[in-house]
């Protein structure tokens, strides 16, 4: 209890405290300015949608390593941490080199007529690539868990396989998808190194909001920043509190208690 | 109580099944009938291929060769849906989830819309099976929130709610501990009285085998050793093997001439003609031997170990010269004088039958 006072408690308040010295006309009037207002709006939804996805492909690819003995499953396994480990700038390095018009990936997206380099595009694929092990990490030990003679308990009694994800699988996953959801999304609302080099933050365009309070700081117009930085936290704290409320009610449909 | 609709239980015909996991021979062809309404237990070691051929009689695990006829069906076409096997887990695979109720009206609530009853049936015949497990008034519970042998009554309301055409059960006591398992034991066969379904179920536990079943299957490295009612197969085992895993047995090496055993000089007598002859193994039950008190007398010289005098028989433990490891015997309280059946007494045994086999 001490140590989370220390190390999570005092910061937060100090930003709050900090922010609160503003008066509240200056803090509605860094608000609403529009550069600030569009960043805050790209790094939540990138975020939002970086985790939506997640919350999408993680449960596949969680399956697939759980469920499916193959070869090469070990590295497989091993590269999924890798945005976890990789330091911030050498993801955000490597997948502009990936996206730029005349790399790998972003050659044949530019004959598609899809520019990702410097786009709010570039922001959700680069907050989705590193949300990604947050969800395949927590629902593993849990798919783990769930043994193959549930699902063929529920085919023996006559569900189809659609049924049986759809009846089955997913309600017992529904939980833990949350928390995935959860912790991809915060990591993705503040992250910041492999993102700027992607987005090439252009204001109003794709500047996302962690990036503004770096520039804001180097203006030394610390009260901007901290405006923003208490903006950034009110909501992150927000959504948690509405996921965990989700959890929750989820927990409580299947009988564990609390 | 009528649980199922009560058509006639089905005959299951297997013939010469195969099915291999890599190099290991899972099962081996097997070939038997399961009579109409039977309760059969499959039983054998670990490994021997009894669940896998459970599964395969599911559908859970098709085999590689070999046909299984649900009467005159090949049910080796029909989907698992079709099928429509009971099958009752060991550790009950019951949905987390979902509540008691839920998880029984989950058969009936997957079926295609045209074959669904109207919810108000689901939940009056979930109801009627909750009852007939004797789980009334749970329905609301979640499987977390019960006991193991709870459990296992929903699993079993559960596999009964889609009216099956037989009921598998795959060591359905298995994960339970011993008190309850016994109750459950008398209660599977009250289940299978009511239902009248044809059922199968898989054990390793000889002594749940031969109280429960109508015939027991005997299985080991995926063949069936013998097929018996538990009389046969506890009287006249057709193996070795069936006589060592059905209980406790003593093993003597013997000379087998004119159809009797000869064992170290003492003669077992063996019941019919078995047109044995030369080197071969004898097998007596603790209960087909008598002692003799006679220091000269007839019979094989040993000595005592322990005795247990407790229950209807008494147990005593003996060594015999010349043999590993002591061997026990159970003779009737009123037979003996316990006090001449001491620790370190010799005494004489005599076998009063035995299973003979050839050697090797």
């Amino acid at each position: 209890m001490f140590w989370l006072g220390l190390i999570v408690l005092i910061p937060l308040a100090g930003i709050f405290t900090r922010a609160a010295s503003l008066g509240l006309s200056d803090f509605f009037t860094i608000l609403v300015d529009p550069r600030i207002l569009e960043a805050l709006k790209l790094s939540f939804g990138g975020a939002l949608i970086g985790a939506l996805i997640n919350t999408l492909v993680g449960p596949v690819v969680a399956w697939v390593l759980v469920r499916y003995e193959f070869y090469g499953r070990g590295i497989v396994d091993a590269v999924i941490d890798l945005p976890f480990a990789l330091p911030t700038a050498v993801a955000g390095l490597a997948l502009a080199a990936l996206y730029a018009p005349n790399g790998w990936l972003g050659a044949p997206l530019a004959d598609a007529g899809i520019k990702v380099l410097f786009t709010p595009l570039g922001v959700i694929i680069a907050l989705t690539f590193i949300g990604l092990p947050f969800v395949v990490r927590t629902l593993q030990p849990v798919l783990a868990d769930l043994e193959p003679e549930i699902e063929e308990a529920a085919a023996t009694l006559g569900a189809s396989r659609w049924q049986t994800i759809r009846k089955i699988l997913l309600p017992a996953l529904l939980p833990t998808l949350l928390t995935g959801f959860a912790l991809a999304f915060a990591r993705a609302v503040g992250e910041y190194g492999s993102v700027i080099f992607i987005a090439g933050n252009l204001p109003y365009k794709s500047e996302i909001a962690p990036l503004l309070i770096i520039i804001k700081l180097e203006e030394f117009n610390y009260p901007a920043a901290t405006a923003i930085a208490a903006i950034m936290l009110v909501m992150s704290f927000l959504i948690l509190l509405i996921v965990n409320l989700l959890q929750g009610w989820a927990r409580r449909r299947t009988g564990y208690a609390g | 109580m009528d649980v199922t609709e009560k058509s006639a239980p089905i005959r299951i015909d297997v013939k010469d099944l195969r099915k291999s996991f890599g190099a290991f021979a899972a099962l081996d062809g097997v070939s038997f009938t399961v009579q109409p309404g039977e309760l059969l237990a499959l039983l054998g070691p670990s490994g021997s291929g009894k669940t896998t051929l459970l599964r395969a009689i599911a559908g859970l695990s098709p085999a590689e060769q070999g046909t299984i006829h649900f009467n005159d069906e090949d049910a080796t076409t029909l989907s698992l849906r079709e099928r429509r096997v009971g099958f009752v887990f060991q550790h009950y695979a019951l949905f987390r989830h979902m509540t008691v109720f839920d998880n029984i009206a989950f058969g009936l609530r997957v079926r295609p819309r045209r074959e669904r009853p109207a919810e108000s049936e689901i939940t009056q015949r979930a109801r009627r099976l909750l009852e007939f497990v004797q789980l009334g008034g749970l329905e609301k519970r979640f499987p977390a929130q019960l006991s193991g042998g709870q459990r296992q009554r929903v699993a079993l309301a559960r596999a009964l709610a889609i009216e099956p055409n037989l009921l598998l059960l795959d060591e359905p006591f298995g994960a339970l501990d011993a008190k309850v398992r016994k109750e459950l034991r008398a209660w599977l066969k009250d289940v299978h009285r009511e239902t009248g379904l044809t059922t199968l179920f898989v054990t390793h536990d000889q002594e749940e085998a031969l109280e429960l079943a109508d015939r027991v299957v005997i299985m080991r490295n995926g063949r069936i050793e013998q097929i018996g009612t538990p009389s046969e197969v506890y009287e006249e085992p057709a193996t070795p093997f069936v006589c060592e895993f059905l209980g406790n047995v003593s093993k003597f090496d013997c000379t087998i001439r004119d159809g009797e055993a000869e064992v170290a000089g003492s003669l077992f007598p063996v019941g019919e003609e078995n047109g044995l002859n030369g080197p071969g193994v004898a097998y007596v039950r603790p209960h087909e031997f008598e002692i003799v008190i006679d220091e000269h007398g007839e019979g094989l010289p040993a000595t005592v170990k322990s005795v247990r005098p407790f229950g209807p028989t008494v147990s005593v433990e003996l060594v015999l010269a010349g043999r590993d490891g002591p061997i026990e015997i159970a003779v009737p309280r009123e037979l003996i004088g316990l006090g001449d059946v001491q620790p370190h007494r010799v005494v004489h045994i005599r076998a009063t039958a035995a299973r003979i086999f050839a050697a090797g």
